[in-house]
């Protein structure tokens, strides 16, 4: 696969707190793996593109992330998401993002079934988590780092993994576990964005999406930046 | 008389704030003050005609306008006004102990509320809301909230503000007594969701109206577009029009937050640049061929560097880019993204050390840099 689809989704809802940006360090990765990465902005009204190797979701406040579900119910959205995920596309969702595809959340003080793409479920916790995370990771041979800012607690039901296991910050809210994993279904709370803080994890998405094992890449600030995030903290 | 005696020991320990530790002074008595007596800000209020300024960017700038402005109205022939950039109950306790007819002051966003409530101003102007220091406000809406309960508790207050902004119209629409201005429509970052209603916010190129009636079609007053200095100082006017002022010419420099210093002969303009918004607006003055960027991370900068993927540097493509600060690095990588390589430097003094004398560079500066190097 020399070209790659990246749909992010419902930006101007998902994107207050950064994670746009995991879009851009995809696309420019992969051009370092001779792809040519093609970043499609998915809006409100808009339905998905059938033909996505990798949907991004980001953070939102509590209203944006109703309207974001509600779009994503629409139509025939869900049902592209399923067969995406059936083919092996990846998706990727962050903090807000997270909790829309888990199986229900709390937002504005009403309770919603989410897309259920993750077994998870997420409540509003007493106290907001803001501050550095740290994680590790059984799927990855490096440390995650990024920054959480969400009041969600969010507990895996019997079908999906830990993304990492939190050295340092809260994650999930019990401080042991952040995020889940389903295949290459991906929830975090880590905004950064992560795949900023830990461009590997960015060629990892990539080489789930085309099934490609690619060479590692030599970017040397990106390296420099991940390993500095990675001793502070 | 226990008012007094505050006023005396807060002003007393300004003094030996100034003389021993060489500092301002200027919070300090306000934090004594407030310690010592908990209900000065609304006893100090009493006998004064108080304007309060807020928003997310141009508080600072658009209060000293706003001095100069009312100072020719003012009987006694001074404006008691918060000292540079203490916008939060301490710095407006300490701006009531002068004694003045008129008072201006910066207020916190997430601190207003307190403030109108004890100083009972005259006139509040709401400047904009934008995403900003996320790990303290948490959620622009959730500013938004507490402005418009504000807005709505305060029925002997006129609000003026930019209805441009959704945020800022809730607000004014929840005040008894409101002037609307319009700019003429522009785009904004956090406009995706009516902050009114919670439905997708329908825009048409820069203006809004949604069905639940938040609309900034209809404003009191309508100006020409303009830059945000511009807007400020316009808003600024409207103020000092309503309590009876001359307006003032428009200088947008002087409202910029911008300062001219020369290091090593090379000259260097440095600008406040500290959240999306305000980098956007600072990033298009951005006209030379030289830019050194400062990125901190610290309390009012905002912890989290994430924010800097909401901005295009695009602009800056071309030119000769140089970083430094605590975070230079975030910003560093963030332009690679971009296409654009910086040069990474340890400090601002090394930063400007790449340029050749005689050189005109052009920096944006976070908070904490900006004040460290004015200060300096």
């Amino acid at each position: 696969m020399s070209q790659i689809k990246i749909v992010r989704i419902h930006n101007e809802l998902l994107g207050t707190y950064g994670d746009q940006g995991n879009a851009e360090v995809l696309a420019f990765r992969a051009k370092f793996h001779g792809i040519t990465a093609n970043i499609v902005d998915v809006t409100y009204n808009d339905d998905l593109p059938t033909n996505g190797d990798i949907y991004l979701l980001g953070g939102a406040e509590d209203a944006a992330q109703l309207l974001s579900l509600e779009a994503l119910q629409r139509g025939d959205n869900l049902n592209i998401l399923h067969l995406a995920i059936e083919r092996g596309a990846v998706i990727l969702a962050v903090c807000a993002g997270f909790q829309i595809i888990g199986n229900r959340f709390v937002a504005n003080g009403q309770e919603v079934d989410g897309l259920g793409l993750l077994d998870v479920i997420s409540v509003p916790g007493d106290k907001r988590f803001v501050g550095d995370i740290k994680t590790t990771s059984s799927i990855l041979s490096f440390e995650l780092t990024g920054f959480e800012n969400h009041l969600g607690r969010t507990i895996l039901g019997p079908t999906a993994q830990a993304f990492g296991k939190v050295i340092t910050g809260h994650g999930n809210g019990d401080s042991n576990y952040d995020g889940a994993v389903n295949g290459n279904v991906f929830g975090t709370y880590m905004h950064g964005p992560i795949l900023a803080r830990n461009p590997e994890f960015a060629d990892l998405l990539l080489t789930r999406a085309t099934g490609r094992k690619y060479a590692q890449i030599t970017d040397p600030l990106a390296l420099k930046y991940a390993t500095w995030r990675r001793k502070v903290i | 008389m226990r008012l007094k005696i505050a006023v005396l020991i807060a002003k007393f320990a300004a003094l030996l704030s100034k003389r021993i530790l060489r500092r301002s002074g200027e919070t300090i008595s306000g934090r004594v003050l407030l310690a010592l007596y908990p209900r000065a800000i609304t006893e100090l209020s009493k006998n004064k005609k108080i304007i309060c300024v807020s928003g997310t960017n141009g508080k600072t700038s658009t209060t000293k306008a706003l001095v100069s402005i009312i100072s020719s109205i003012s009987k006694l022939g001074t404006v008691a006004t918060s000292p540079s950039g203490s916008n939060l109950e301490r710095g407006v306790a300490a701006a009531l102990m002068q004694k003045s007819d008129f008072a201006v002051l910066e207020v916190d966003e997430l601190h207003l509320s307190r403030v109108i409530e004890e100083a009972k101003p005259k006139v509040v102007l709401l400047l904009n809301l934008t995403r900003d220091q996320l790990h303290r406000m948490h959620e622009v809406k959730r500013v938004a909230d507490r402005w418009a309960k504000s807005a709505s508790a305060a029925p002997g207050t006129l609000f003026v503000g930019d209805v441009d902004d959704p945020f800022v119209a809730v607000a004014l629409n929840s005040a008894a007594q409101s002037k609307r201005i319009s700019f003429g429509g522009r785009k904004h970052q956090d406009g995706a969701v009516c902050p009114s209603c919670g439905k997708y916010l329908k825009w048409v190129r820069n203006n809004y109206k949604c069905p639940c009636g938040l609309t900034n079609s209809n404003p009191d007053e309508i100006f020409e577009a303009g830059s945000a200095a511009f807007r400020n100082a316009t808003m600024a006017n409207v103020v000092g029009k309503y309590l009876g002022a001359k307006p003032i010419a428009v200088d947008e420099k002087s409202l910029e937050r911008s300062v001219d210093q020369i290091h090593k002969g090379v000259k260097a303009n440095i600008r406040l640049t500290k959240n999306p918004a305000s980098w956007t607006e600072a990033l298009k003055s951005v006209t030379g061929d030289n830019a050194v960027l400062i990125v901190n991370a610290r309390e009012v900068d905002g912890i989290d560097t994430s924010w800097l993927w909401d901005i295009s540097f695009s602009g800056l493509s071309g030119k000769r880019v140089v970083v430094c600060g605590e975070r230079a690095l975030d910003i560093a990588y963030r332009l690679h993204v971009e296409g654009i390589e910086a040069e990474i430097t340890s400090s601002f003094k090394d930063a400007i050390s790449k340029f050749e004398s005689g050189a005109s560079v052009q920096v944006l500066a976070a908070y904490t840099a900006f004040h460290e190097l004015v200060n300096s």
